[in-house]
């Protein structure tokens, strides 16, 4: 729809096609750039689990017309328009309880209890901000809201979040306002879920949770912060089922993971948000959209060289769909994570590791046979347009040559595109033994950091 | 449901204003006969399998109309989307584009 739309902008009539249960969401990303009507050419059910034969059937049947008619026929204008509350005005009155079923009906609630956002509680949590309570940090896609203070608190108060928070969540809807991290794939097909990250000199002082029980609700700093992101894409960002999340299945909201910035200084490491130009010790909170997690449990092992193999082991194995974005959806984006507890960490620099040896020892031993990489991004998916082979997409420059050194489908390949594409953390219980990895949505909610010291 | 001498409280709107102004469609054509209609393609959901079909279908019912592949647009939802939205209205121009059809959304 925004391609249509792109096109519409520059004069030239445009039909957009759509499977049938994309209809809904087509219409809504039309109205979120500002076109009520733009035409569509519905395909039958869902073309990808369809025969050729069947698919043009149904192609033959109805969509052609549809096609013809939206770029011959002018759109039929809705002129009528519904009237929205303002910032300020009281949109409801009631008990707490009555207030709570209010937001519920209309959709403004996670399905959690909420907080009630009197004006009050707004401008407090705005403290010195309150003046400046409408300033705009940029435009939500895809439902063409805009991000302001007002919205951010009002959202903050819902979710119960403390005003010393307030930095972190500026800085978290800048994010959202950054067209490099891409909000308005939130609602795609994989229903990846946004991964809070959360660095810096001041992480302790506000309350977030670095240690055991980290990534679980609990600690109030992690639970509010990542509740209010999810609560923020739904209301501001639009992400409702009525409007653009078409995630087949989601993910409960991430609570927030802080790194263990003590660890981080004892060990040497550097945070995940220099991965991102930031110096140790900035106040940074850094975004990326996650589709699958993996516990590595009990890993064994005295040195960096014996723990390795199963790390990497669990990186290949959280890695399916998302090497798509490697080629196919993203070039080159595919990014995951490995968190690992203190002790791990430790263990590994004990052998005189820095981070970058040990990315590049993951680059080195996560690997898979490319037949088993193809099969997921083009057999299995079809995502790789034209299903060209790792060996052929790499001659032909579209991928590194490390995926192309032989034609041999049984060879292993990287799940990465260089060493440097793994992202690196260190959180959890500092005494115990595991690792979580995590596969990102690459460029469809991409790595994002921003600074919150202000 | 409220009890008795429970709190009431006066909320605002956790939504914001629509940033975006509503835009008039482009004209639509009388015909597509003598036209270039230019596909526009996110790699996904077999557009390289149904557009054929729908330039069979087109040309048997309009004299001239013409067509123009997506690989002279780019991906439309690729790593670069945003490289190739921004170059779009140039590329329409260069390739003389009167329509585009663009796909697939599933």
């Amino acid at each position: 729809m925004r391609a249509s739309a792109a096109a519409e902008a520059a004069g030239v009539p445009s039909v957009s096609l759509v499977c049938s249960g994309f209809v809904r969401q087509g219409v809504a990303t039309g109205q979120g750039v500002g076109y009520d009507s733009l035409a569509l050419g519905v395909l039958h059910g869902h073309v990808d689990t369809q025969s050729l034969d069947e698919m043009i059937s149904h192609l033959r049947d109805a969509t052609i017309d549809q096609i013809v008619a939206g770029l011959t026929i002018a759109p039929t204008l809705d002129s009528a328009s519904a009237q929205e509350p303002t910032a300020l005005e009281t949109t409801a009155r009631g008990s707490i309880s009555e207030i709570n079923a209010h937001f519920l009906a209309n959709g403004w609630s996670d399905g959690l209890p909420i907080i009630p956002p009197t004006r009050e509680q707004v401008v407090a949590f705005l403290g010195p901000l309150a003046d400046d309570h409408g300033r705009v940090l940029g435009s939500a896609r895809p439902s063409g809201r805009e991000i302001t203070l007002w919205s951010i608190a009002v959202n903050a108060v819902m979710t119960g979040c403390d005003p010393r928070h307030r930095p972190l969540l500026i800085a978290m809807a800048e994010i959202i306002a950054d067209p490099a991290y891409g909000v308005e794939h939130s609602g795609n097909t994989t229903g990846a879920d946004a991964l809070v990250i959360v660095n810096g000199r001041s992480s302790a002082d506000l309350g977030f949770n670095a240690g055991p029980g980290a990534l679980r609700e609990g600690a109030h700093a992690n639970t509010s912060v990542g509740r209010w992101l999810r609560l923020y894409l739904r209301n501001v960002c639009g992400f409702t089922a009525e409007e653009h999340d078409k995630a087949t299945f989601g993910n409960s909201t991430r609570v927030v993971l802080a790194e263990d910035e003590q660890a981080l200084n004892e060990i040497g490491w550097d945070p995940v948000s220099a991965e991102f130009g930031f110096a140790r010790g900035d106040n940074v909170v850094s975004l990326a959209r996650m589709n699958s997690g993996l516990i590595i449990g009990g890993a064994f092992g005295a040195t960096a060289e014996a723990l390795v193999p199963y790390l990497a082991d669990g990186l290949v194995r959280v890695s399916g769909w998302d090497l798509a974005h490697i080629y196919g959806l993203g070039q080159g984006h595919y990014r995951p994570l490995l968190i690992l507890s203190p002790l791990l960490a430790r263990t590994i620099a004990g052998s005189g590791w820095s981070k970058d040896d040990l990315k590049q020892a993951l680059f080195d031993q996560a690997r898979l046979p490319a037949l088993k990489f193809e099969q997921l991004i083009g057999d299995w998916t079809n995502i790789n347009a034209g299903r060209r082979s790792l060996f052929e997409l790499a001659a032909a420059g579209l991928v590194p040559p490390v995926f192309g050194e032989s034609d041999d489908p049984n060879r292993l390949v990287p799940i990465v595109t260089a060493a440097s594409k793994f992202v690196v953390a260190v959180a959890g219980d500092p005494n115990r033994n595991s690792a979580y990895v995590m596969s990102n949505d690459g460029p469809h909610g991409d790595w994002t950091a921003k600074s919150f010291d202000r | 449901m409220a009890l008795q001498n429970e709190p009431h409280y006066d909320v605002v709107w956790p939504r914001s204003s629509l940033a975006v102004h509503k835009q008039a469609a482009a004209p639509r054509l009388d015909t597509l006969s003598g036209k270039r209609i230019g596909f526009l393609w996110d790699y996904l959901f077999r557009g390289d399998e149904l557009f054929p079909v729908i330039m069979d279908e087109l040309r048997s019912r309009f004299v001239g109309v013409e067509f123009v592949g997506f690989e002279a647009f780019g991906n439309t939802h690729g790593g670069d989307e945003t490289v190739v939205m921004a170059a779009l209205p140039q590329r329409l121009r260069e390739h003389r584009i009167d329509a585009v059809i663009s796909g697939n959304g599933c």
